[in-house]
């Protein structure tokens, strides 16, 4: 398992997109999968920088990745104020338009590459856990 | 990864007074502002057509894809438009995913460049 603790900046964010990509690489996950990953984890970081941690540099949040026999698990904990963004998504969608972006089109992307995507509040810390399960599991 | 984004007014006959804008790396949510920040001076031009050359483009996220749909915005509300070339087929997919998306009205052409270069071409001899 890798963890990582992160300042809240989109700098940050695409180093830890990076971490995955080489970790990912190492436990021989294929550049499909690797992608999806590396973009649900793109989407929910860039969420906890602009809204968990509302833009401060000096927030920290951390990621951790698994590579399971047949998974790879990313979890994403951050102090910020209690935020579901699974269920924040569906009203987003509702409001837009057809031509003003709407702030759903992340976790869409996120609900569209994960297998699972899990919400919890625990301890104080928002707690988001994604899960792609591998097609041709070698342990 | 980084982001290069290469500005070019074409050359090419066929393309007419079309920028394109190449864009090789990562457009993710470190990356886009720098592509707004370029594209802001583009925009006001009275440029109407931009030309997305994706060929070398390896990721992106929604954050790259609200930059886009703003430059489209900007386009139509002049009678422009964005078109989107080369793209990789992950980079496709994405699109794809959010073109899907109920009420989203905004990569509805965003597709091939052949019907793209005709409109452009059959505007150009009607307005001549």
């Amino acid at each position: 398992m890798k963890s990582l603790e992160l300042q809240a900046i989109p700098e940050e964010v695409m180093h830890c997109v990076d971490q995955l990509r080489a970790y990912g690489r190492e436990h021989g996950i294929d550049d499909k999968a690797l992608f999806g990953l590396s973009l649900a984890l793109e989407e929910c970081g860039a969420n906890i920088v602009h809204h968990a941690c509302g833009g401060q540099a000096h927030e920290k949040f951390r990621v951790s990745f698994q590579r399971t026999a047949d998974a790879v698990v990313i979890e994403l904990r951050d102090r910020g104020p209690a935020f579901d963004p699974t269920s924040a998504a569906a009203r987003e969608l509702d409001d837009a338009d057809g031509e003003r972006p709407p702030g759903g089109w992340g976790i869409h992307l996120v609900r569209h590459y994960m297998d699972e995507v899990h919400y919890a509040r625990e301890g104080g810390e928002n707690v988001l856990r994604l899960v792609k399960r591998l097609q041709s599991a070698t342990t | 990864m980084p982001l290069d984004i290469q500005i070019k007014k074409s050359l090419d006959a066929a393309r007419f007074d079309a920028v394109t804008v190449e864009l090789t790396g990562s457009l993710d949510t470190a990356t886009a502002p720098e592509l707004e920040r370029q594209l802001a001076p583009v925009l006001d031009t009275p440029v109407t057509d931009l030309i997305f050359d994706l060929a070398g483009l390896e990721f992106i996220s929604s954050a790259g894809l609200r930059v886009f749909a703003n430059a489209r915005k900007t386009l139509k509300a002049r009678s422009g438009q964005a078109a989107f070339v080369n793209m990789r087929p992950q980079i496709q997919e994405v699109f794809e995913i959010i073109k899907s998306l109920p009420g989203v009205g905004i990569f509805k052409s965003f597709a091939e460049m052949d019907e793209y270069l005709a409109a452009r071409q059959a505007r150009h001899k009607g307005g001549a």
